[in-house]
């Protein structure tokens, strides 16, 4: 019998728990990938040794369908794996992992195909592989280069489980809505009603003018707090700029050229957070 | 003796690979002084076999300074080589040392880290603190010498990633016989029969988009494996169903509602249920997608054009539509063109196109049949991109061919302007494919281009591109290019013509030109030619050619009639050479010698209608 999708989580977080991660609790402002975290972004900057696992609920304004389609959505979650340095079995750990949560890697065909990550508004790049089972891409793994626009100093592995897309595969369900979460309750139940109204809001009812605004004056205090030398807070503005800027694209009020500055204007800020990050953390 | 080096990394790139392959034999050529007898590359392992290496070098003379500058330099070079003065020799004049014989296992370990540095690829990282650079991290590295260790290199490999672990290799000989014994198959030539023969086992199969040449790479144990998904998706467009296979996951179609899958193992009904499952998701996925643009409908589409940027400082979609509207009427396109222009790029706006770009053109012409546009409007929609390599099919409608003309003008003139020429290797915005397109359109398509459609720097790029496309010396296209003609297929077929000209009747009119051209330089001609000046029967002759032949070249040139235009000006060449040999163009009497010289300029303007000869080497 598979797992169900909080069962699956768990033996996950506890397989890597096991491995020396700390298990952290999601981050609680609006990210698009786990990456943006600062227990991803800011603890892979510098030389200091990290280990982590944690689950993070990812936001992606444009991907939502109204709960009408099976594969996209405005919000789903990621499984977060951070170790740094990157071990040097750090792919036989991986494949453990797929081995507690029930899938046995010789009676599937497991593969890595090229994927070369690229993290615009992060000044971010790593080269790495989608992990594919029988076909189904059920995490990226990601080995950093560089960050905020810096070549890392120590490499770190980012292994991200694209929790849905895997609980789709090992339950065998085609649809996410289908998942069962826990015993009688389905992914559906939780979240289906959050997918349409969250659709309706990013696509329809979030507020142009305010979300400008908004971008403007985050940009202002992340500058204001970074002066001040304060890089976690200054960070946090970052992610809500961000977030910002994926609201306004959802709502079709970025033109591509805009979006390029936009993108630019993100990525200058994390630049100067991770600087100033290395800098205060001598 | 029989030496065995592999590179064992994960999961390498099929691009790497490839790359990897083309460096290995040059490589141990370099350092090992012999090619390798076999390379292997797969997506694990990088390794060379090499054979009839020797026990030990030979006897090496270590050239140093002359030996008339003992004095000055032998110390030196006796103490780099570690020996004293009096040990060194002398030969031919110079001093020197013979360098002992040293074995191969000792030289070995070094040479293998430089094979191991030396390869070059265009995308590298870092994993370790080791500084070596590598598509992706290197894991081990193994060698024999026959069935010898070599210091610093492992004498085991890894077998099939989930099947086997680490394995011993006993010998370089047994390299193969161990892989392929624990489910890894070496020979890249062999993993492509498997995949081959397996996917003919399966029926008819298409590679429309040409994955099979990665996917060699995907795998060291190939199997393949056949599915099927639900027959409702063949409601879609077969270019979808085929792009939403083969774009991500590299299935191969084997015609209506079946596919193949290339494994790297499992059990086949696993693999074939995941795989299955897979590609319905995909399916309902583009089928979601399929049908939300289609309910917004192609003129929907296309209104939306005006917010998407077609390329950072040349407008919208919309802009480059308007733009297309315009060179398509002057190209000379009818109503279909003319609408299919109008249509050519509302599929950008498409959600379809945004998921899969490679559908762009041909979901357009989908799009645009199902709201009932004619076939001519949709299918040169379809061939807007046409030909989309250099030896590619082109446009197979006249509409076609017109919008993919407009298309290519307006991409090179756009990106021109903003300063993207193509230089060296380098051509991210595929301009080379584009000029070239440009001209077989214009020649094998017979489509009429004025040369005027291009800016200056555009018309030089996509003319220069007939050097290397015409079966002709490349001074002929160069010469014809500096014609009067006014479109490009005129160009190339002018240069023709100048090149099918035999040698003894392209010599006079040639030497003619090039004697105007250089004496015209030197003295100040006549203005004008005065019939009364010239005395000499072999002028008053060329004059008589001169108005005999130009109406006729002009009219020719008119026609397009290239051989007619080209026979026209060889016909001066007997009065031209009865000329030079009788009559001195440098007459003593200033007033006849320019006049003389107006002759031999108008004959050269004359002949410049068929461009400048002077490009053409005698």
């Amino acid at each position: 019998m598979a797992l169900n999708f909080q069962d699956m989580i768990a033996a996950l977080q506890a397989y890597w728990a096991e491995r020396d991660c700390v298990v952290m609790e999601p981050y609680h402002t609006e990210v698009g990938a786990g990456t943006f975290t600062p227990d991803t972004f800011l603890r892979c900057l510098g030389p200091d040794p990290w280990r982590t696992v944690y689950v993070q609920p990812c936001l992606r304004p444009s991907d939502g369908r109204y709960g009408e389609n099976p594969y996209r959505f405005q919000q789903y979650y990621q499984l977060q794996v951070i170790l740094k340095p990157s071990p040097e079995d750090i792919l036989d750990e991986y494949f453990g992992s797929l081995e507690v949560v029930g899938i046995d890697t010789r009676r599937h065909d497991v593969r890595l195909v090229e994927d070369d990550w690229e993290g615009p508004t992060l000044g971010a790049w790593g080269l790495g592989w989608e992990v594919w089972v029988d076909g189904m891409e059920v995490t990226q793994f990601t080995y950093f280069q560089q960050l905020g626009g810096m070549d890392v100093e120590v490499v770190s592995g980012e292994i991200t489980y694209g929790l849905e897309r895997l609980a789709m595969f090992l339950q065998g369900k085609r649809t996410a809505f289908d998942l069962e979460w826990a015993p009688g309750i389905t992914w559906g139940d939780v979240y289906r009603e959050n997918e349409r109204q969250w659709s309706v809001y990013n696509f329809e009812e979030a507020p142009v003018d305010i979300l400008m605004r908004r971008f403007e004056e985050h940009e202002a205090e992340c500058a204001h707090l970074l002066a001040r030398r304060l890089p976690l807070p200054a960070h946090d503005q970052v992610l809500k700029a961000s977030h910002a800027f994926n609201l306004l694209d959802a709502r079709g009020a970025i033109s591509v050229t805009e979006r390029a500055s936009y993108i630019g204007r993100v990525r200058d800020l994390a630049r100067r957070v991770a600087e100033e990050y290395l800098e205060a953390a001598v | 003796m029989k030496l065995l080096f592999e590179i064992g990394a994960e999961e390498l790139p099929a691009r790497a690979v490839y790359e990897a392959e083309a460096q290995l034999p040059g490589l141990a050529e370099r350092h090992l002084g012999r090619a390798p007898s076999e390379v292997y590359v797969g997506p694990r392992r990088l390794a060379i076999l090499v054979d009839g290496l020797e026990e030990q070098t030979g006897d090496e003379w270590i050239k140093g300074p002359p030996v008339n500058l003992r004095e000055q330099a032998a110390a030196g070079f006796a103490k780099r080589h570690d020996v004293a003065v009096d040990d060194l020799e002398e030969r031919d004049g110079f001093l020197g040392i013979v360098a002992q014989p040293r074995s191969l296992s000792e030289l070995l370990p070094e040479q293998l880290d430089e094979i191991l540095r030396g390869l070059r690829f265009g995308k590298t990282m870092r994993w370790d603190d080791s500084g070596l650079r590598f598509p992706r991290p290197v894991r081990w590295t193994c060698a024999r010498l026959d069935d010898a260790a070599v210091g610093g290199h492992g004498t085991t490999t890894w077998g099939h990633r989930f099947t086997h672990g680490e394995v011993d290799v006993p010998s370089a000989e047994a390299y193969v016989e161990v892989l392929r014994d624990a489910d890894v198959e070496p020979v890249a030539a062999v993993r492509e029969r498997l995949i081959r023969d397996g996917l003919d086992g399966l029926g008819e199969w298409r590679d429309p988009l040409g994955k099979l040449r990665e996917v060699i790479h995907l795998v060291e144990k190939p199997s393949v494996v056949d599915g099927r998904f639900d027959e409702r998706f063949l409601a879609l467009p077969e270019r979808v169903i085929e792009t939403a296979m083969q774009s991500h996951q590299r299935y191969f179609p084997l015609g209506g509602d079946r596919f193949a899958i290339v494994a790297n193992g499992g059990e086949p009904d696993v693999v074939r249920a995941g795989n299955e499952q897979v590609l319905e998701g995909r399916l309902d996925d583009a089928t979601f997608t399929f049908e939300r643009d289609l309910q917004a409908g192609i003129e929907e589409l296309a209104r939306r054009l005006g917010s998407i940027v077609y390329f950072a400082g040349a407008g919208t979609f919309a802009d480059k539509t308007e733009r297309l509207r315009k060179l398509v009427d002057r190209l000379g396109g009818g109503d279909a063109s003319l609408e299919a222009a109008r249509l050519a790029k509302a599929d950008q706006a498409s959600e379809l196109v945004r998921e899969f770009p490679e559908l762009e053109g041909s979901i357009g012409a989908e799009y645009a049949r199902l709201a009932g546009f004619p076939e001519a409007v949709c299918a040169a929609i379809a061939e807007q991109y046409l030909p989309d390599s250099a030896g590619g099919p082109l446009p197979a409608t006249e509409p076609g061919r017109v919008l993919a003309a407009a298309d290519k003008l307006d991409t090179l003139t756009v990106s021109f302007s903003l300063g993207h020429k193509p230089t060296g290797s380098r051509d991210p915005f595929g301009l080379r494919r584009a000029a070239i397109g440009l001209c077989r359109l214009a020649t094998e398509g017979s489509l009429t281009i004025p040369r005027e459609l291009m800016p200056e720097d555009v018309g030089e790029f996509v003319e220069e591109r007939f050097e290397g496309l015409l079966d002709v010396p490349v001074e002929f296209v160069r010469a014809a290019r500096a014609a009067t003609v006014r479109d490009l297929g005129s160009v190339a077929r002018l240069a023709q013509a100048l090149a099918a000209l035999p040698d003894e009747r392209l010599e006079p009119i040639h030497t003619a030109y090039i004697r105007a051209s250089r004496l015209g330089e030197q003295e100040e001609a006549a203005p004008k030619l005065d019939p009364k000046l010239l005395t000499e029967p072999a002028e008053q002759e060329v004059e008589r050619a001169l108005e005999e032949v130009e109406p006729e070249l002009t009219a020719a040139l008119e026609t397009a009639d290239f051989d007619a235009a080209v026979a026209a000006g060889a016909r001066l060449g007997p009065a031209l050479h009865r000329l030079f040999d009788e009559v001195l163009v440098m007459d003593e009497d200033p007033k006849v010698r320019a006049n003389r010289l107006r002759l031999l300029l108008d004959v050269r303007e004359t002949l410049r209608a068929l461009g400048d000869l002077g490009q053409i080497p005698r």
